[in-house]
């Protein structure tokens, strides 16, 4: 197929999708794989997200609370010190951790949250992994008076629960899911399951994932992160970025990067999926490097799976990025060659958390800590004069009993004997 | 319309179950290709899938299973249920050709708008998706499916997973009266959430078909199987 290269292709094509991207067989990806009965509540959103997306009100009020309630624009950090340690290209970082609730997630969530206010919603529904997406919504639940029911796999539940303690104070409801792997996607599901049982709520999904109109949604609210590391990057170097290097386990924080350099030829975008501790079926979540092409929780992408279609486990030290799916516009542009693909390992990512602390004074997320690995192996390859810049989608400070353990064990135990015996 | 996982408890008792589903005079036989994730499925069925995925349950078996029970029951309407993955993973138009040939006219894929069946390339007349609809359907979506020639629709009891207590949804009387206002009206079964005779019957007034799926796992897990079905006896005549 001969693509038509004009200025703004693929920003317009993702854009005005109706929610397909891309030509695979036999149906574009992305799609609306949904029990009919979940229908009008989609066709409702995307209903109104495609009049609020043009309406300056709400644009207005949308960026209003992004500066008020989360602290926008976030910081664009050079990293001297690393890029020094390094000795290869300029290393910048957007601090996206810097948000309120400490991730990108609130920005969607704010999004998502004056739209479910203008259909006049009660009751939001949110799934969350790491459990970042979930404290954002509560957030902003709490912030604009909806009842809130966030979904949270056991497994997870269990090791974010710090988490969960921020979201139960915000006054919202978790439910840990115990089935399936007790994961992301086990949450996805009782999240659809609940909206099936009370078609009224909000449903209020955390990446650029699921049916349209979903990943274009949250990839519209999210591209403000790019838009400003576009102008941050100019006026600090000068120009463009040569490569955007971003963590990927939906997508959302990478879609949010992306987005406004897609069309910028010169500038690279790289994700980064995790690579777990090997690369057998249970052992990583990388989708788009080892997954292949299927159709589940309403959506066309890359899943991973088994040979019959049924989806299979997933592993990732970090709980963000432990899940069986991909954005389809993640994999209509891996497909297309715009965005590469690359793993990073549970060891590496830990290893990376631990380098940027301590030459920058950064703690990022674990999910973030993928992007900074594969950034530091990047950057040693390439000539000084190159520009390298990382998102930080969150900070790691919600990590605090995952790293411990790792970094320093015994204080870890000595800590939670010490609470014990109170 | 009774429902079965084939594979749960093993291959060999699913295909049992559908015997004894079939003699005590089911008129049409659900057969679900376990799934390991079952996005719209209550606990009963989502544990009975999981079960039979873990025996690693291929479609290959699955297909196998629907040809002996055909071998068996030439006559017995057979309806099939899967995710759309499965099918996915499988290839549509061999998947629809497979079925084709054992007789199965009717499939049912909950995650898969009906709408989309054909450009998937499992375009065939004579092997024909079923719309499952809820109260929440719109009068003109009604429309546009009706006008595509679906000859078999399911109907949501109400908003809920399936084995999830019985009511049945003030609208769904409209739709019925809709879809039965047809000149040549497609069959209607109602399903998620019957249990008991009773309410097998009140849906029967409404309804060509009552769909039972997670009460007959329930009983077959209790092993109460062959009592259960005799309390439907009556249902079954009607």
């Amino acid at each position: 197929m001969i693509m038509d290269l004009t200025a703004t292709r693929y920003r317009d094509l993702i854009l005005d999708s109706k929610g397909g991207f891309g030509t695979p067989n036999p149906q574009p990806y992305g799609g609306s794989y949904i029990p009919e009965v979940l229908l009008p509540g989609l066709q409702e959103i995307a209903a109104a997200f495609d009049h609020f997306k043009y309406d300056a009100g709400f644009l207005a009020d949308f960026s209003d609370t992004l500066r008020t309630f989360s602290g926008r624009p976030t910081a664009f950090t050079p990293l001297p010190r690393l890029t020094e340690a390094i000795g290869g290209a300029q290393i910048f970082l957007k601090n996206e951790g810097l948000n309120h609730t400490g991730a990108h997630k609130i920005t969607h969530c704010i999004g998502q949250i004056l739209l479910a206010q203008r259909l006049g919603k009660q009751r939001i529904i949110a799934e969350t992994g790491a459990g970042q997406h979930g404290y954002a919504t509560a957030a902003v639940c709490a912030r604009f008076g909806l009842d809130c029911t966030v979904y949270m796999g056991k497994k997870d539940y269990e090791r974010q629960r710090p988490n969960v303690y921020w979201m139960e104070l915000l006054g919202t409801k978790v439910v840990a899911v115990e089935e399936g792997s007790q994961t992301l996607n086990d949450a996805v599901i009782a999240a659809f399951k609940d909206w099936v049982a009370n078609p009224d709520s909000y449903y209020l999904l955390g990446s650029a994932v699921g049916p349209h109109p979903y990943p274009a949604m949250n990839t519209f609210f999210q591209k403000i992160v790019g838009e400003e590391i576009r102008q941050q990057c100019e006026e600090t170097t000068g120009r463009l970025p040569d490569y955007c290097v971003a963590c990927v386990g939906g997508g959302s924080n990478a879609m949010g990067m992306f987005f406004d350099f897609l069309d910028e030829e010169t500038v690279q975008l790289i994700g980064v999926e995790a690579g777990g501790r090997g690369t057998k079926p249970g052992e990583h979540a990388a989708k788009v490097k080892r997954g292949k092409k299927g159709i589940f929780e309403g959506y066309h992408s890359y899943f991973l799976q088994d040979e019959d279609g049924n989806i299979a486990a997933t592993h990732s030290v970090s709980a963000g990025l432990d899940y069986c799916g991909v954005s389809p516009i993640l994999a209509f542009l891996a497909d297309e060659g715009r965005v590469q693909f690359e793993t990073a390992s549970d060891e590496a990512a830990l290893a990376a958390v631990k380098k940027l602390a301590q030459l920058e004074g950064i703690i990022p997320a674990l999910e973030s800590a993928h992007a900074f690995a594969y950034a530091f192996e990047l950057a040693a390859e390439l000539p000084k004069d190159k520009i390298v810049v990382v998102n930080a989608s969150g900070r790691g400070e919600k990590d605090l009993f995952i790293t411990m353990r790792h970094f320093q064990e015994d204080s870890l135990i000595a800590y939670a004997q010490h609470l014990l015996q109170k | 319309m009774a429902h079965l996982v084939l594979g749960y408890p093993s291959l060999a008792e699913s295909l049992h179950t559908a015997e004894a589903y079939i003699n005590a005079g089911v008129e049409i036989l659900e057969v679900q290709i376990p799934f390991s994730h079952p996005t719209a499925d209550g606990p009963v069925i989502t544990l009975a899938c999981q079960e039979a995925v873990a025996q690693g349950i291929s479609m290959q078996d699955c297909i196998e299973a629907i040809r002996a029970l055909r071998a068996r029951f030439p006559m017995q309407e057979i309806m099939v249920m899967s995710y759309v993955n499965r099918i996915y993973a499988y290839g549509f138009q061999r998947f629809v050709t497979e079925m084709k040939a054992e007789g199965v006219q009717h499939l049912i894929v909950p995650d898969l708008p009906v709408d989309l069946s054909s450009a998937l390339g499992s375009a065939d007349a004579t092997v024909k998706f079923v719309p499952v609809l809820a109260a929440n359907t719109s009068d003109a979506r009604l429309e546009k499916l009706l006008n595509m020639g679906f000859d078999f629709f399911y109907l949501m009891s109400d908003f809920k997973i399936t084995g999830s207590g019985f009511s049945l949804h003030p609208r769904l009387q409209a739709i019925v009266a809709k879809i039965k206002s047809r000149p040549m009206p497609p069959r209607i079964g109602i399903g998620f959430g019957i249990s008991t005779p009773a309410q097998a019957r009140l849906v029967l007034e409404e309804a060509d078909v009552a769909i039972i799926g997670s009460a007959l796992i329930q009983a077959q897990k209790a092993g109460k199987l062959e009592e259960y079905l005799e309390s439907l006896q009556d249902v079954f005549q009607a």
